[in-house]
């Protein structure tokens, strides 16, 4: 067998359709011809690719990608699961706590400066106390908290 | 959940029931998409269009046979399409660049990143390899690529394709033998240069 024949019998070979005869001789070349050797590593290699090509994995996040398009496409039941919806409620959600927050905020803050407020003046109050509900025997008081000095 | 019950919740547009279809069949459609297109995003993003397909063509679905072979039939018609579009897509760039000025070598040459010898040569290997298959009549592509790539029986094939068993046989047979004659005659011209 010479270098033209191995070429077309490769694929007998391969598939071994060759007699025990041709078989042999094709193997004799092939274990004398650098040339043919070199071409019969590069087609396994090719094998060797469609191997590993059938071994591909999708990304994990195919599955997420391909139902996300789908609810988007067509309306689905049991809408509140469909993260779509999420999606679109979400902001209005995350706006809605911010408000909350910022009213609660202010709120007890506007509190807070009140009772501030009452504690820097004791005395303001008790002028209050006193004009409002005509409460006069606040004297003692107002001497032992030295008022009326 | 069986194939009867998947078809009626999706009818029903039940969440559900888009789940469990998502689930059960994504990685034979991805898997089949990427060795007919040969690039598994490009393959990734078809997937989405196939399942879009698979549930708007439902209610014509006449239950001859599986679901799965149904769905496969899809999947080998979106992306063989495909093929078809990036094809011309190529033949438009190779026709534009005819027209397009020289590129100074010098500056783009650093940018590029590096790539080991041995990557290159499996990448090379493999669009090769895709080339050659691209180049078979489509029967014969699509009967060698489920046989070889996604390890179909022949008798699953001729349902996919609705054909009979011995044009299967005679299909697979001739795209092997183009696939090697183009193969070696690659690699010969290759051991010349
Ligand atoms: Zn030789």
């Amino acid at each position: 067998m010479d270098c033209s024949q191995l070429k077309s019998n490769i694929f007998a070979y391969s598939e071994g359709a060759l007699s025990e005869e041709q078989c042999q001789s094709f193997e004799s070349h092939l274990s004398s011809c650098i040339v043919c050797k070199q071409l019969m590593t590069e087609l396994n290699h090719i094998e060797a690719i469609i191997e590993m090509e059938k071994s591909v994995e999708p990304s994990p996040f195919a599955a997420t990608r391909i139902l996300q398009r789908l609810e988007n496409e067509f309306e689905a039941t049991k809408k509140s699961y469909f993260p779509g919806l999420v999606r679109v409620l979400q902001p209005v959600a995350i706006a809605g706590a911010l408000l909350c927050g910022i009213l609660i905020g202010s709120y007890t803050a506007k509190k807070d400066n009140t009772q501030a407020n009452q504690v820097v003046n004791p005395y303001e109050n008790i002028e209050f106390l006193r004009t409002n509900l005509f409460i006069s025997d606040f004297a003692d008081e107002d001497t032992m908290l030295g008022l009326n000095k | 959940m069986t194939d009867q019950e998947l078809i009626e919740g999706i009818l029903h547009r039940d969440r559900n029931a888009f789940q469990c279809l998502v689930n059960q069949y994504q990685k034979q459609v991805i898997k089949a998409a990427y060795h007919f297109v040969g690039n598994l995003e490009d393959a990734e993003d078809l997937s989405q269009e196939i399942f879009l397909d698979v549930i708007r063509s439902l209610p014509s679905f006449n239950k001859s046979s599986s679901l799965s072979t149904w769905i496969y039939r899809i999947t080998v018609n979106k992306s063989l399409n495909m093929v078809k579009k990036k094809q011309r897509r190529g033949i438009m760039v190779r026709i534009e660049s005819l027209f397009r000025p020289p590129v100074e070598h010098g500056s783009t040459h650093t940018t590029e990143p590096s790539v080991l010898p041995a990557d290159l040569e499996h990448q090379e290997k493999q669009s090769l390899l895709h080339a050659a298959i691209n180049r078979l009549p489509e029967n014969q592509r699509i009967a060698f690529v489920l046989c070889k790539f996604e390890d179909h029986t022949y008798k699953q094939i001729a349902e996919i394709m609705k054909i009979g068993l011995p044009a299967v046989e005679s299909l697979i047979h001739r795209a092997k033998v183009n696939l090697q004659q183009h193969l070696v005659h690659h690699f010969s011209e290759y051991q010349k240069t």
